[in-house]
């Protein structure tokens, strides 16, 4: 079956979003928590050279980048590697997050007020169905993996044919812009497996993404345009804030640069919530429509065989 | 071998010279009496190092100027006679060379040897050896051979006056005894060449070009051919320099002429480090370029279809230079930036270093996936690089014209070796890049200028020594340092800090007295690292020794830091200090200052108090530490190490100071950084799962 457009969804989607806001800061809360635990170990160091020194003079009056790879070099105090802090923790909030999935969506498939008990009940009953997705999500990878090696490969041969730069540097863009896209689409399809899962009580995940993927099929245009305006917005905003960030702000106003920073981080999960919203919202309106337009008229049963008459009087 | 014993010996005579005369310097003005005696003594005496005006000392046998044709700029040893065609389908080059080489050694001369440079493009040659060891030039170390990179030159005839000596030829490996090395051969005559007598070499060769690789070769239709003919070596410090071709390793040749005639597809467009005498077309679609180079050591030469040609010309203190830019497609945008960094760096050796003596200097930019030819210096020819895409901010393509065209100076005409002394070509090029763009771009803006990211040129060269600081002395020859990066490192960034860090001691002005007394002295000749230090140190009127042999022939680290620095109250018993007025608050201040490394250094300490007051220290670092000691009202505020930032050596500034007053600015930024960066990169990874 196919739903028409419903531009109320992508309203009605911030609204929900809006009206469960505790939500929002609560990822945002445990987003800035493990990364503040992530980078507490490079700041403390940095913290031991900078603070009571007159060359950190260059990192307060601007951005320099001689002094931040001074700094990264020091003999004594070294920064550690942020590459494994990072990643750690970054691990540990994905995982939070496919935790907090089930109780997400739960709340806005059915829009009501959990208690705090309801919320965390739906967390884990969806938990591992949720897991078993990110399995599937990522055999899904695999091709998309073999799709860039291959583009990989024709951006190389038309770097060494071709006269212009051009031509493959564009072939690039374009062909990152492409993979961009089907890895949205992939992971929308993902996205209405989940909500199947939470709205249906669906156990079996392969079954929640046939089924995903045949409302994708079919409404294709109408779900991705809904997904992708708010990827779009989100990338706006925080291409704005950067911009903010990186040419308005003075290099001297550190609180500034924070509750920014932070405003882009609270606008860019928001924008998530928005989309998980919007999805849930468009199922709930799908569901609605199945009731009232049923796909198709079911066969009147065959009436029921007279029971032989002998039968009954004996 | 025969080569470097020879040298050593030299070397260590020449050292052991002027390290004796500068050791008895007493007082000042005795010094400065000395210097010049010794100098003049100097003149007379040691080989090779210092020239008079009227005197040019070449190989050992001082010549004087006047027996030089009329014109002529350089002592020419050798005339080169090239008659090359180009194959632009198999990529290869067939050529004719007459090599008239002129004996000015001062001995018969009965062996030559040659380089053949291209042959280090195949597997086993030691240059590919140091390679896969080390990695060199953007190539890692573990990349493998790709059969495209192979190339050759084979030599099929060598005739001297009417003999056939080809079966003579003998493949040597002076450096690394590598059996299947053949980038250097010797051929002995059947008769020695007299002191001033010339001989004249025939050599028929065929090349074949790799792709792009190691500044050389093809990339679909552009040619970058450098380093591609039999060249013969170089007879210096009394024996024969003719190392073979190594990863981390350049040239070095004798100053002549060159009359290069390439023939080559009429669409081809040229450039090439010669004028232009004359163009014939043939019949054959092919075309036959004549051109003529004098005072010039080298000779390379560029060829494409695609080549836009962006013309200008800039006036200087040795008349008109004609500046030809070869732009690649899709390049256009950069062509202006290319001429503005170009005459402004002109303008900036004019005024600095000395004059631009050649009519003429050609920037080749290479196309893209050609980028291993680019940031590469030939006589009065370099080739540059930039992208389509190159930002404003990021001022790569200035840096890079800035830099080779720098080595039109320290290696175009100061031709030091680059085999032996890669510092005094890329390092002294480095200091004077350094200076050169932060002059024109800005201390802190030179190589990266953004609102909210910069960084200037000598902060980079810094940068580059501050990461392997201690493994090797600038002399080291370039090939035997301890990775790619160690040479990179040491040759360019710690020379360049090592000179900007010498402008502390006899200052910038003097500094910039000597580099242009340098190149006055040396060019077109093949000065060494001892003629280069001599120079500064006459021209300061100082002895540097105790720097020069810390900061160029070792590998100590300079790192200070502030130890302690705090105040404390003067306690009840020691009231003789506190003065008349008992009630008054003294406090007694402490700074110790601490040699880190083991480079010793004098060093200036400003101590400051809380009333504004201030006291300045000056101390020479022999001793490990120092403490000085201050009884005040005021409390301490701030102790720093070389408060202006001029002893670029230091690894770490760091720990050059400590102030009192703690201030978080800098961490809240960094920190503000970290936590977006990781916050952003947890959503990434949320939105995946």
């Amino acid at each position: 079956m196919q739903l028409a457009p419903r531009p109320k969804t992508f309203a009605s989607g911030a609204g929900l979003v809006w009206r469960w806001q505790r939500i929002l800061w609560w990822i945002f809360i445990v987003n800035l928590v493990l990364a503040l635990f992530a980078t507490k170990g490079m700041a403390e160091r940095a913290d031991w050279a900078l603070s009571h020194s007159v060359a950190s003079g260059p990192l307060v009056n601007g951005f320099d980048l001689f002094s931040l790879a001074e700094l990264a070099a020091q003999p004594d105090t070294p920064l550690e590697q942020p590459g494994p802090a990072v990643l750690h923790y970054s691990v540990v909030f994905a995982i939070f997050m496919l935790f907090a999935a089930g109780g997400i969506l739960a709340t806005y498939v059915f829009d009501a007020k959990p208690t705090t008990t309801a919320f965390f009940e739906a967390c884990g009953h969806h938990f591992w169905r949720f897991f078993r997705l990110v399995i599937y999500l990522l055999l899904a990878f695999i091709p998309m993996g073999i799709l860039a090696a291959i583009c990989g490969s024709i951006y190389n041969r038309i770097n060494a044919v071709s006269n212009s730069p051009y031509s493959a540097d564009f072939f690039f863009i374009a062909i990152s812009l492409i993979i961009l896209l089907l890895t949205m689409v992939l992971r929308l399809w993902f996205d209405m497996a989940q909500v199947i899962a939470v709205a249906e009580d669906e156990t079996r995940m392969h079954r929640a993404l046939r089924r995903a993927a045949s409302l994708l099929a079919h409404n294709f245009g109408s779900l991705l345009w809904l997904y992708l305006r708010i990827s779009l917005l989100a990338w706006i905003v925080f291409g704005l804030g950067l911009y903010l960030w990186m040419y308005r702000l003075s290099p001297l106003s550190n609180t500034a640069a924070f509750l920014l920073t932070q405003l882009m981080l609270v606008f860019w999960i928001a924008a998530r919530l928005w989309q998980r919203a919007c999805e849930a919202l468009w199922f709930r309106q799908y569901q609605a429509a199945s009731v009232t337009e049923p796909a198709y008229t079911p066969t009147p049963s065959p009436e029921p065989a007279p029971i032989p008459y002998s039968t009954a009087i004996n | 071998m025969r080569a470097r014993a020879s040298w050593l010996i030299v070397y260590s005579n020449s050292s052991s010279d002027l390290s004796d005369c500068f050791r008895f310097y007493g007082g000042r003005t005795l010094r400065n009496w000395l210097t010049i005696l010794l100098a003049g003594a100097l003149l007379l005496s040691a080989r090779g190092t210092v020239s008079a005006p009227q005197l040019q000392v070449v190989n050992g046998q001082a010549i004087s100027a006047s027996s030089e044709p009329n014109g002529a700029l350089s002592t020419r040893i050798v005339a080169y006679r090239i008659d090359a065609k180009l194959n632009t389908t198999n990529h290869s080059i067939d050529a004719n060379e007459t090599l008239v080489y002129r004996n000015v050694t001062g001995q018969p001369q009965q062996t030559f040897p040659f380089h053949l440079y291209l042959n280090a493009f195949q597997p086993q040659s030691t240059l590919m050896t140091e390679v896969r060891l080390n990695g060199a030039r953007g190539i890692g170390a573990d990349s493998g051979w790709n059969d495209k990179h192979r190339a050759s030159i084979t030599i099929n005839k060598l005739e001297v006056e009417g003999v056939d000596l080809a079966g003579k030829m003998q493949f040597i490996q002076p450096d690394d005894h590598n059996t299947n090395d053949h980038t250097v051969f010797q051929v002995t005559l059947p008769q020695p060449v007299a002191p001033g007598a010339s001989v004249e070499f025939h050599l028929t060769f065929h090349d074949e070009l790799p792709e792009v690789l190691y500044r050389t070769g093809y990339k679909r239709d552009f040619y970058m051919v450098g380093q591609w003919f039999p060249k013969v070596g170089v007879w210096w410090k009394n024996a024969w320099n003719c190392h073979q071709f190594h990863a981390d390793s350049e040239f070095f040749a004798d100053f002549g002429t060159f009359d290069v005639s390439l023939t080559l597809p009429q669409n081809e467009i040229v450039g090439a480090a010669g004028d232009l005498v004359s163009t014939v077309n043939h019949p054959d679609g092919t075309k036959s370029m004549k051109f003529h180079s004098e005072d010039v050591h080298d000779f390379s030469w560029t060829a494409s279809p695609d080549f836009t040609i962006v013309e200008d010309s800039w006036t200087g203190s040795a008349g008109p230079v004609k500046i030809h830019v070869l732009m690649s497609p899709g390049h256009m945008a950069s062509a202006s930036r290319y001429i503005q960094a170009q005459e402004g760096t002109l303008a900036w050796y004019d005024k600095w270093i000395g004059p631009y003596p050649y009519g003429r200097i050609t920037i080749v930019d290479p196309p893209h996936g050609a980028g291993n030819a680019g940031g590469m210096e030939y006589p009065t020819l370099f080739t540059a690089g930039t992208a389509w895409f190159m930002p404003k901010g990021v001022r790569a393509p200035e840096d890079v014209v800035n830099h080779e065209f720098g080595h039109q100076y320290w290696y175009g005409m100061v031709a030091t070796n680059e085999f032996e002394d890669a510092w005094l070509d890329e390092g002294i090029n480095s200091y004077v890049e350094a200076k050169s763009m932060d002059a024109l771009y800005g201390p802190k803006t030179s190589m990266v200028n953004f609102p909210f990211a910069t960084i200037g040129s000598s902060d980079l060269m810094r940068l580059e020594y501050i990461s392997l600081p201690d493994t090797d002395p600038l002399t080291r020859f370039s090939w035997k340092y301890i990775s790619d990066n160690a040479y990179g490192g040491v040759t360019y960034g710690k020379t360049a800090t090592v000179l900007l860090t010498l402008e502390k001691i006899i200052g910038e002005d003097t500094m910039l007295a000597a580099m242009h007394e340098y190149f006055l002295r040396y060019r077109f000749k093949h000065p060494t690292a001892e003629d280069f230090l001599k120079t500064i140190e006459e021209v300061s009127h100082q002895d540097l020794k105790g720097y020069f042999d810390q900061a160029v022939y070792g590998t100590n680290v300079l790192d200070y830091d502030i130890w302690d620095a705090h105040s404390d109250r003067l306690h009840w018993w020691e009231k003789e200090i506190r003065g008349k007025n008992p009630s008054e608050e003294m406090r007694r201040t402490y700074v110790t200052v601490h040699r880190k490394g083991d480079f010793i250094f004098p060093v200036d300490v400003v101590v400051k108090f809380e009333d504004g007051s201030s006291a300045t220290e000056h101390w020479d670092g022999r001793d490990r530490w120092i403490r000085y000691i201050y009884d005040r009202k005021a409390k301490l505020a701030s102790a720093e190490i070389d408060p202006l930032n001029q002893v670029r050596l230091d690894r770490t500034s760091f720990n050059n100071s400590f102030v009192v007053r703690e201030d978080k600015r800098a961490i809240h930024k960094l920190h503000n950084i970290w936590i977006f960066g990781s916050e952003w990169f947890s959503q990434l990874l949320a939105w995946l799962s």
